[in-house]
């Protein structure tokens, strides 16, 4: 199981956990500004920025260890 | 309007090349690179001990690869559909895509020992030839057991990638393509092996799979939530761009914070 755990969320908790948090977060935005208008355009772009924030957030960390 | 539409049918051509293109090429490093780890564990159990048990256990393995393969597909494709099929194969892309990049980053950024098949080779024959095999004619089940792990685990990873990449519109045949080619080009190193294999530059290669990985993931999750790319398919090369430069910036900061080598951080995906 630990592999497979290994295998599929990686070998930390903070990347999976930052994806879930950023798609998670962007799903609310799109909630709250309706299918149509600045999310159905710009809402790549806070996806993306959510995700460079927990790649970042998971490099930081193994760089403090 | 019949030029406009005409330049709108061409752009759309080139975006669907574009798209074919990154696919085949994630698919086909992806593969390659899970291969060679594999292939690199195989021969180790060749060499070190008998190469009819190193053989048999890989072939055992690809046998429950393609098992799962024919039944992942399509158990995918029949459950989820539409956006959520998007969304499901977009957070999939992004988990196996920002592992690769996280640990391409940490690699270039020093934190991380480089990825060589050829030095897991060494590793695992030297762990191997301290074991002592069972005597001639007993089937060598420690040997069987290793080949057959090494195989089956790298195997998974490529099958789930493939799938994904695959289960993604127009994704099947730049997947297969570029697994089909990958495999190719591991067996014809595979039959002159020791140079060319320390000659790859692994950790680079490992990075791009990363960044196509990842890319992918960002554009079909962001659509599964509703978003519309105003490029269409043209948004991936921006998209990639956007995340080698975000990868580029990462590794420079961290390399010039110095840190020792963690030992045991040498694994490779």
């Amino acid at each position: 199981m630990r592999t497979l755990r290994k295998l599929v969320l990686g070998e930390t908790w903070t990347l999976p956990v930052g994806i879930a948090l950023a798609v998670g977060a962007t799903g609310a935005l799109r909630l709250a500004a309706g299918d149509e208008g600045w999310f159905a355009h710009a809402g790549g772009w806070v996806l993306f920025g959510g995700l460079v924030l927990a790649l970042a957030a998971s490099v930081g960390r193994q760089r403090r260890r | 309007m019949a030029t406009s539409g005409r330049a709108g049918r061409d752009d759309a051509r080139h975006n669907d090349l574009v798209a074919f293109f990154l696919t085949a090429v994630g698919a086909a490093l992806a593969c390659g690179l899970e291969m060679l780890e594999a292939m690199a564990i195989v021969l180790a159990v060749a060499v070190s001990r008998r190469p009819r048990e190193a053989v048999l256990g890989a072939v055992a393995a690809a046998a429950a690869c393609g098992a799962l393969a024919v039944v992942a597909g399509p158990l995918l494709v029949a459950q989820v559909a539409g956006d959520a099929l998007r969304l499901v194969v977009g957070v999939a892309l992004l988990l196996f895509g920002l592992e690769w990049l996280r640990k391409g980053v940490l690699r270039l950024g020093g934190r991380r020992t480089r990825s060589s098949s050829y030095a897991e080779f060494l590793e695992e024959r030297e762990a191997l030839e301290a074991v002592v095999p069972p005597p001639e004619g007993r089937f060598d089940w420690p040997g069987w057991t290793i080949a057959f792990k090494g195989v089956l685990l790298e195997g998974v990873e490529v099958i789930l990638i493939v799938t994904v990449l695959a289960a993604r519109p127009s994704g099947l045949a730049p997947a297969l393509a570029g697994a089909v080619v990958a495999l190719v080009a591991v067996i014809a190193l595979g039959a002159v092996l020791h140079r060319p294999l320390r000659r790859l530059p692994e950790t680079e290669l490992k990075l791009v799979v990363g960044l196509v990985l990842t890319t992918f993931g960002t554009f079909f999750a962001a659509e599964g939530l509703g978003v519309h790319w105003p490029l269409g398919d043209g948004a991936l090369p921006l998209l990639l761009a956007a995340w080698a430069a975000v990868a580029g910036a990462l590794a420079l900061a961290i390399a010039r914070s110095p840190a020792p080598v963690r030992a045991g951080a040498g694994a490779a995906p």
